[in-house]
């Protein structure tokens, strides 16, 4: 039953190009020529957009892929892939069982969540002067390491 | 009980970065329709926010809301918002009872006055002087009065709260009546849905702790972002209803091809709530999808709206009125679907008269 509804799902079919790919494209590059102008960026949230999963093949194979991937563990999976295009990062956030929970492209010279944010390097400045001093090692609450790390 | 650091301060002594923090609110931002640059604003605005104070009340309910918060399908993310707030009272989870309870409520109040918000679950009896929901010898309203006094907000979850739900349908036996009759001018917002979808309550708690202000709301107090739209507007089966294609019973040839169930008594044309977008149980799926209609859930007066089963045209009270500026007007397909459906119930309602009059 349930398989009959869900190949019931109305038009356009996953396999249909709807042009969202060529409006995306447009708006990126708008977004790249803000990022050398002005140095400021911005973001598309793909999950926002009615995109079919052909969309969704055509844009990343139109952009290619880049140079640098990072996988982040924190909350779940994250994975940031540099597309061919520099400056410009498909990022694709999962909670902790997998599930996609935010997947947008960033304009930007690296993405924010990369970078180790001031007030968390102050914070391990301080951890690690007292594993130096006690000559102990790093330890981290067991009920937030899914959250933290 | 709150304290003087910061959100981000504290975290950090968990172990819990502000990459953390940035994937969260990206999340966030996304669920609320947020444009993805309100992502670092948000982030930022919970990192520097201070830990909230909230005092839950729970008056003539189910529990349901309680569950549907805390059994979120995606706890990483969303139990984020239990180490966002202070819950100082709440009867289902708090440890303490009986008078060590009523006293953490009123600490509470007064170290937070005027910053602390109020969560409501269930609707508040009035009928016979309000005796018949109480809580430490206190009718629910006057503890309502009497802890909305000081409160920043009030949060009224789940439809019992936000227009009465199942204590206030016909014939209404206690005198219920939704929150919103009795906070006055305090800032209020209507998260309803029977339950609510999990989303919709911890993206407005996070909105409120990062910008300082409650989300933008609709007439009836709830917010936009997740109550802008009805179900049918992002139903997947719309494009059926469109064609006029509609399933006639549960189990015939257009049920199982996916085709719509308006004619079998759905009110996704009156319903404002997410759950054709966000789904339940982690996007899996939601009523409709799994083959029966909306029951309009989180609108008001959904018990009294003549039937489950009973196309929206068919309904004889208020809910009727409310599609002349739905579905109807705008789809001449619809309406002459509603019109066949009225006619087909008419005519089984018919026969079956005539079959029990001859047996009689």
């Amino acid at each position: 039953m349930t398989s009959l509804i869900n190949n019931a799902l109305p038009s356009p079919a996953e396999t249909d190009l709807t042009g969202l790919v060529d409006a995306i494209m447009q708006e990126l590059a708008g977004l790249l020529d803000q990022l050398v102008t002005s140095g400021e960026g911005g973001a598309i949230d793909l999950r926002s957009l009615p995109m079919t999963a052909a969309d969704r093949n055509a844009l990343k194979s139109r952009l290619g892929t880049g140079e640098v991937e990072a996988t982040l563990n924190v909350a779940g999976i994250s994975r940031i892939q540099e597309t061919g295009i520099f400056g410009i990062w498909w990022i694709r956030h999962e909670d902790a069982d997998g599930r996609v929970v935010n997947e947008q492209i960033a304009v930007t010279q690296i993405p924010a969540i990369l970078m180790a944010h001031s007030d968390d390097i102050a914070f391990a400045r301080e951890q690690l002067t007292l594993i130096i001093e006690t000559g102990s090692k790093l330890e981290i609450d067991p009920a937030v390491q899914g959250i933290a790390r | 009980m709150t304290n003087s650091r910061t959100l981000g301060q504290q975290l950090q002594q968990k172990g819990i970065s502000k990459r953390a923090f940035l994937k969260y609110s990206a999340y966030l931002a996304s669920i609320m329709a947020l444009p993805p640059s309100a992502g670092s604003a948000l982030a930022s605005g919970l990192a520097n926010a201070r830990r909230q104070a909230v005092i839950w009340l729970s008056f003539q309910e189910c529990t349901g809301c309680t569950e549907s918060l805390t059994r979120s399908y995606s706890p990483t993310l969303e139990d984020l918002i239990f180490d966002f707030i202070s819950l100082d009272y709440h009867h289902t989870l708090q440890a303490a009872s009986g008078e060590a309870a009523e006293n953490a409520r009123r600490q509470s109040m007064q170290e937070n006055k005027g910053n602390y918000i109020v969560v409501v679950d269930g609707s508040v009896p009035t009928k016979d002087g309000g005796v018949y929901s109480m809580i430490a010898g206190q009718t629910n309203a006057d503890m309502l009065r009497e802890t909305i006094e000081d409160a920043a907000a009030v949060i009224a979850v789940g439809t019992c709260a936000a227009f009465g739900g199942l204590p206030f349908a016909n014939p209404n036996p206690t005198g219920a009546v939704p929150i919103s009759e009795l906070v006055g001018d305090k800032p209020l917002v209507n998260i309803p849905g029977c339950p609510p979808i999990p989303e919709a309550m911890s993206g407005t708690l996070a909105h409120l702790l990062a910008f300082g202000k409650i989300p933008v709301l609709d007439d009836r107090h709830r917010p936009k972002a997740f109550y802008g739209e009805t179900i049918h507007d992002r139903c997947y089966r719309r494009p059926f209803y469109e064609k006029g294609l509609f399933a006639k019973s549960f189990d015939d040839e257009g049920a199982r091809k996916g085709w719509c169930l308006y004619e079998l008594g759905c009110k996704g044309p009156i319903a404002y709530n997410a759950c054709a977008t966000l789904k339940w149980n982690g996007g899996t799926s939601y009523p409709i999808q799994s083959g029966h209609g909306c029951f309009a859930c989180a609108s008001p007066n959904f018990w009294d709206q003549g039937g489950f089963y009973n196309p929206l045209s068919s309904a004889t009270n208020d809910m009727a009125r409310n599609l002349v500026g739905a579905a109807v007007t705008g789809a001449a397909v619809g309406a002459g679907a509603a019109f066949l459906a009225r006619r087909r119930q008419d005519r089984q309602l018919a026969a079956s008269q005539n079959k029990a009059e001859d047996t009689s």
